[in-house]
Parts: C-alpha cells; sequence; structure tokens
C-alpha cells in the first residue's frame, strides 16, 4: 500500500505542480483583470468589469477579434486541405528519392522562426522594391501586382499565407504518419483491388480513417493561429493604423507600452476562452475513445 | 614560485583597497551606433570613480522594448536595478507614480543642475515639485532633412511654412515624377503623429499645442484641429504611399536612395544620414519645421534617476553627478545624436553645422522647447492609441472619423487629469 502511494506520488507531484501553476497563474490573471491595475505599480483594488467594459467599446477590440476569426477559419481550413493532398500526393508517388527531397522542401519553413520568416515575407512583400512585384513586372503581368501588407483591407490575408506556407511541411508530416497505420494500408489495398479511384479512396477511406490525426492537426493549427502575434509584430507591427492587430498584439500593447495591465488581462482572459472554445471538442472526442 | 606567491599576496591587497563598486543599470542602447554611444557613456564614468564595477543589463533580452518588459516585471517583484534609462515627461511620470523612483532635490542643489540646463527640460523631469531623474540630452523632433544637391539643382529653398512645404513639394513633383517628394515611414506609428505636430504648431501656435496634449481642448468641436487634419490630408499625394511597411531609418533611407526628397524626423537621423555616407551641409540640410509662427523645437531627453530601495545607492549618486558633467555628455551625445543637456557646453563640440546652430539657438532661446511625442505631456495610454489615430488617418484620410476617434480617446484615457503636472513655459 505505502510502495503503491510512493509510486503514485511520482507522476501526482509534478501533475499537481503542473497543474496548480497553471490554473493558479490563470485565476490571478482574471484577478488582474477585475482590478484597477494600470500604471507601472500594481494595484489590485476591485474594479469589477470596467475594463471588459472599456474593451467591448472599443473598435480596435472589434477589428482585432474579427482578424482572429479570420486567421482561424482561413489560416487552418486551406492549410489542412492542401496538405492532405500533399501528403496523398507523395504517399502514391513511386519515385521515393523524389518523395524525400520535397518533404524535406516543405518542411524547411517549419524549422525556422516566425521572425526569420516574417522579415524574409515582409523584403519579399515590399510593394515597390519587393521580389514579387519585381517578378510581375519582369514577366508582364502587372495587373496581379499588389500592394500586400500596405492595404488595410487585404494586409490580414498577406499575413495569414505566410502561416500556411510555414506550417504546411509539419501538417504533411502528421498526415502521413497518420496513413501508415497496417489497418488502413489493409483496407486501401483491397480497395484498390475492388477497383476504387484515387480520389474516393482519399475521400471515403482514409479521411475517415484519420480522425484522429486530422483533429490533432487541427487543434495544433487553431491554437496556433488563435496565439499569433510574431508575424504580425514583424511584419506590419498591426498596421496600417490597427488594421492587421490582433488580440495578442493588442495585450502585448496594452500590458506593456500603454502600461493598462487590467485591459491586458481583460485581453488574454479572452484568448483564454476562444482557445478552451477551441480546445472543448478536441478533448471530448479524445475521452470518449479512451472510456468508450 | 616564491615571486608569484608574493604577486598573489599583492594582488589580493590591492584589490581589497579599490574594491569594486557595483552598478546595476538598464538602458536601450545596444544596437548600431547606440552602443558606442552607451560605452562613450561608461568611459567617462571609469575614468572619474575607476572602481565602480557596471553591470548592464543583466536580464537577457533587455534591449529596446524588451527592455520596459523585463523592467516592469522587476520594478513590480520588488528587485528594481540601481538605474534606468526613461524618457522624460509621461515616461517618467508613470515610474515616479509608481512610486519607484527616489527625488533628486538635495543632488540637483549640489549640482546646481537647475541653473545649468533650460527651463523647459528641467520641468519635464520634474514632477510634483521634484527633480526625479539626471537627463544627459535632448532630441529634437520636428526637424526636416533634405536632399542637399537636388534642392541646389532645382534651385529651392528649404520650407520653413506648410504653404512653402507644399509649393516645394508640388515643384519636386513636377520636376521628378517618379518621385514621392515626402519620404515617410508608419510602421511604428508615432512617425506620423511627428508630421501632424508640425502642422499642429504652425495652425494652432506653440500654447495651443501644448492645451491639446493636456487635454484642455475640445477636439470635436475645435477648428484648429480641424484644419490641421485637412492639411495633413492634402500631403498624403505627395508622401510615399507604402509607408506602413516602413521604419524610421528606412524612412530616411528613401532621401538617401532619391525615392524621396525630404522626411521629418528627430536628431537621431543625422547618425542614420551619416551611417550612410551622407554628410551633412554636403549631401543633406537640415531645418526645423515650421519656422512660423514660432521657430519651437519638440524635445524629449533621456535620463538616469535613483530606485527606491537600490542594491548600491552611493555607487548610483556618483554615476548620476557623472551623468550631470559635460565629461559624459559631450562625448555620449555627440556619438548618440542628440543636443547637450547643459547649456554651457561649447556648441562647436558638435561635428555637423546642423546640431551646431541647434545647440546654439537653445542656448540663447532655451524657453522655446516644449516637449515632444516620445516625452510626451499626455499620459502614455493615450499616446499610444493616438499615434495608430493618425497612422490609420494617413492610409484612410476620413476627418471626422479620427476627430471623433481621438476625441474618444481623451475622454477615455483621462488626459485631461493626468496631464495637468505638465507646465509650460
Amino acid at each position: 500500500m505505502l510502495m503503491a502511494l510512493k509510486d503514485w506520488s511520482i507522476f501526482l507531484i509534478p501533475l499537481l505542480i503542473t497543474v496548480g501553476l497553471l490554473y493558479g497563474m490563470l485565476f490571478w490573471t482574471f484577478y488582474v483583470s477585475v482590478s484597477n491595475w494600470y500604471g507601472t505599480a500594481p494595484n489590485y483594488q476591485f474594479a469589477g468589469f470596467k475594463w471588459y467594459k472599456l474593451m467591448f467599446s472599443m473598435d480596435r477590440f472589434w477589428t482585432d477579434f474579427e482578424n482572429n476569426l479570420k486567421w482561424l477559419l482561413i489560416g487552418v481550413l486551406p492549410t489542412l486541405f492542401v496538405a492532405l493532398l500533399i501528403a496523398y500526393l507523395l504517399e502514391l508517388s513511386n519515385r521515393k528519392k523524389l518523395e524525400f527531397y520535397i518533404r524535406t522542401l516543405i518542411l524547411y519553413p517549419s524549422a525556422m522562426s516566425f521572425i526569420v520568416t516574417g522579415t524574409i515575407w515582409s523584403w519579399m512583400y515590399q510593394p515597390d522594391r519587393g521580389v514579387i512585384n519585381t517578378i510581375l513586372d519582369g514577366i508582364g503581368l502587372d495587373v496581379f501586382k499588389s500592394r500586400f501588407t500596405t492595404d488595410p483591407k487585404t494586409a490580414t490575408y498577406w499575413l495569414i499565407v505566410i502561416f500556411i506556407w510555414q506550417f504546411l511541411g509539419l501538417a504533411v508530416i502528421i498526415l502521413q504518419s497518420s496513413f501508415r497505420s497496417s489497418e488502413l494500408q489493409e483496407i486501401i489495398e483491397s480497395a484498390l483491388v475492388d477497383g476504387a479511384s484515387r480520389m474516393r479512396i482519399l475521400f471515403q477511406i482514409i479521411v475517415p480513417n484519420i480522425r484522429g490525426g486530422m483533429l490533432i492537426l487541427a487543434s495544433l493549427l487553431l491554437i496556433s493561429a488563435l496565439k499569433v502575434f510574431d508575424i504580425v509584430y514583424i511584419v506590419t507591427f498591426g498596421g496600417p493604423g490597427y488594421s492587421t492587430d490582433v488580440l495578442a498584439f493588442f495585450m502585448f500593447i496594452a500590458t506593456f507600452q500603454q502600461h493598462l495591465v487590467a485591459l491586458g488581462a481583460g485581453l488574454s482572459i479572452i484568448i483564454f476562452l476562444m482557445a478552451f472554445v477551441i480546445v472543448v471538442p478536441y478533448t471530448i472526442y479524445a475521452f470518449r475513445r479512451w472510456f468508450a | 614560485m616564491k615571486r608569484f606567491a608574493v604577486l598573489l599576496v599583492l594582488g589580493l591587497l590591492l584589490a581589497g583597497l579599490v574594491s569594486a563598486r557595483e552598478l546595476i543599470i538598464f538602458h536601450w542602447w545596444t544596437a548600431g551606433g547606440e552602443r558606442e554611444a552607451a560605452d562613450a557613456m561608461f568611459k567617462a564614468l571609469h575614468e572619474i570613480f575607476p572602481d565602480i564595477e557596471v553591470i548592464e543589463n543583466p536580464v537577457a533580452g533587455g534591449g529596446g522594448v524588451s527592455h520596459r518588459v523585463v523592467l516592469q516585471s522587476r520594478l513590480a517583484a520588488g528587485i528594481p536595478p540601481d538605474t534606468w534609462q526613461t524618457l522624460g515627461g509621461a515616461e517618467l511620470k508613470s515610474y515616479v507614480d509608481g512610486g519607484y523612483l527616489v527625488p533628486l532635490d538635495d543632488l540637483y542643489k549640489q549640482l546646481g543642475y537647475y541653473s545649468v540646463i533650460p527651463k523647459p527640460l528641467a520641468n519635464a523631469v520634474t514632477i510634483g515639485g521634484h527633480p526625479y531623474t539626471v537627463p544627459l540630452n535632448m532630441h529634437i523632433q520636428n526637424i526636416l532633412y533634405y536632399n542637399k544637391k537636388l534642392f541646389d539643382e532645382l534651385g529651392l529653398e528649404p520650407p520653413k511654412s506648410y504653404d512653402e512645404l507644399i509649393d516645394v513639394l508640388k515643384k519636386i513633383k513636377a520636376a521628378k515624377p517618379n518621385m514621392s517628394p515626402l519620404g515617410i515611414g508608419t510602421k511604428e506609428k508615432w512617425e506620423a503623429a511627428f508630421v501632424f505636430d508640425s502642422i499642429l504648431l504652425e495652425v494652432g501656435g506653440p500654447e495651443y499645442y501644448v492645451k491639446l496634449y493636456k487635454g484642455l481642448i475640445d477636439v470635436k468641436n475645435d477648428p484648429v484641429f480641424k484644419e490641421a487634419l485637412e492639411k495633413l490630408k492634402a500631403l498624403i499625394p505627395y508622401m510615399y504611399p507604402y509607408h506602413s511597411s516602413l521604419t524610421w531609418d528606412e524612412s530616411c533611407g528613401l532621401v538617401v536612395s532619391g525615392d524621396s526628397a525630404m522626411v521629418l524626423m528627430g536628431t537621431w537621423a543625422i547618425g542614420y544620414f551619416k551611417s550612410r555616407g551622407w554628410e551633412p551641409g554636403v549631401d543633406f540640410g537640415a531645418v526645423t519645421f515650421p519656422q512660423v509662427p514660432e521657430r519651437i523645437l519638440l524635445f524629449h531627453p533621456d535620463t538616469y534617476g535613483l530606485a527606491k530601495n537600490a542594491p548600491h545607492p552611493d555607487a548610483c549618486r556618483d554615476w548620476l553627478m557623472v551623468v550631470a558633467s559635460p565629461k559624459l555628455q559631450i562625448p555620449t551625445d555627440v556619438i548618440q545624436g542628440g543636443l547637450f543637456a547643459r547649456l554651457d557646453i561649447d556648441p562647436k563640440n558638435f561635428p555637423d553645422p546642423i546640431r551646431q546652430e541647434l545647440q546654439e539657438y537653445v542656448r540663447t532661446h532655451p524657453d522655446k522647447l516644449i516637449l515632444d511625442q516620445h516625452g510626451s505631456i499626455a499620459p502614455f495610454s493615450f499616446t499610444q492609441a493616438y499615434w495608430d489615430a493618425i497612422a490609420a488617418f494617413l492610409v484612410e484620410p476620413d476627418v471626422n472619423k479620427t476627430i471623433n476617434n481621438v476625441s474618444m480617446l481623451f475622454t477615455i484615457y483621462n488626459v485631461k487629469e493626468e496631464a495637468a503636472w505638465y507646465q509650460w513655459p
């Protein structure tokens, strides 16, 4: 009995510390968000939902919220779909050497930090001397020239392109590895014998059978898209104006530049709630699998 | 072996005699030319107090914006450094309000520092009647840099007023249609407010300017603010169109590369132009803008104070004495780009004619200095949001929307109360 308790504690104590720290900090952030802390010195006087009220009355908050939704939708779905196609094509190819090269090539961006890729992309996006517009000019396709990130209406989409490019490789790897269960391979083989087309195999056999991998990938992408900060910070700094601003960036500005710590904490809580809504479906799915 | 032992003992004795005193300092001069300026500061300190050992930014990632992040968390946690770099004005006030700084009345008295620096500079570091930091320089915000060779070629005079500016812009545009005559980069937003400030100064005059940022103007029904916005709007066609992707140094780069003919930037741009191989007075010229109705210099200082509960208060007081001395200010300011805080330093110490002239002007007209966007009369919470509003205006020039927006910011951030500390002249 004593032994069993000792064994348990090896796992339990780190778990308790992690959970305690995580939820302790979370609660503390919430506490700060209903305090009256602005300026450099902590002020824990209770202020109710004053800062939330201010937040919801701000044009900037709603722009950010909308931008975050754009990131979630446009950053995740196309990545999933394109990654699925690429992974399938790589899987089908008989030339393993070529597959190896291509896989390495698309995995490269994931190995670099957003700070590096963001800087490079912002050079490429430069409307008057960037490489993209220069190439378009050179091959006579001026009509496709764009103002990219300097146009407040489309700037966010161009930022999302960077995100997709960077996460594609990782997505392909995760999907490819979930293709490779022996069960799935057997099903595919028998479908081939039955004369099913390649497309039908992909959507009616593979996709339903790799739900686990897809969910993990989707959750990973959703959370990365939700907490996006670095791309915005490096490429546009939230501009033009605050048209590419996102909640995480606003939180940073509010807390450390404007010294509105309570407002910053409130924004963190909003980000947390959004993450919560996203992660819940995955958690339910996982629990079902474990306890079914 | 014996000799070695003797040397060792002697060395230990010496080390004991001049046992180093530590000084923990946070500053953001970590990049490019500013690193050399920081080295010049510490060299001056070492010449006067060789026993003080400087410990810089002991937390990793202490440069620029992250400087404030690290500093703020250390202050809130009650483990302050001895001293840290802060701008005068609103940023300083936020530290004073937090109770993180010790008033320096005795040091100022001992050094007679109030009598050697301009009154507006003294006001920028004095909160509630007490001086809290020692300024070592003054940066001037409203300077118009121009391509001198191009101006000579087209026979143009540097503009002194808004109308002259428009006139010059038109002439350049006519002569060089591919050029965006007015260079600007608004990635960090404040650059937009710089241009707007100059227009406000001319349309409203200095008293108006101060009243506006003290929150004493009803922006919603104010004809001056509206007129200034209209005038800013009229400049947009002459501006570099993709300004939102450029930082301030890249916007100065537009002038060097020939994409633009002028740029409105602070004194720190002199160092940038020089680093690109441009000689002041030969390749580029500079005038303060505007010069009507008065020639006002918008400024902000870099300053150092003494932390409450500083671990080494004595060494820190010695450091502040050095900061106040010409021995530190001359080499540091010449490298870093601002003007001398002390008026009794000879302007001829500057290598370039631009700062020689500016320093001379400040010497004879110390009352013409007003805190700028970085020094900030209004609280930082307001200023940040205000920059965003003006930068957004340059992309989407909707006058009424911007007026409503700015007017709301004045109310939300309680500017009237928070800026009441500032006195000018």
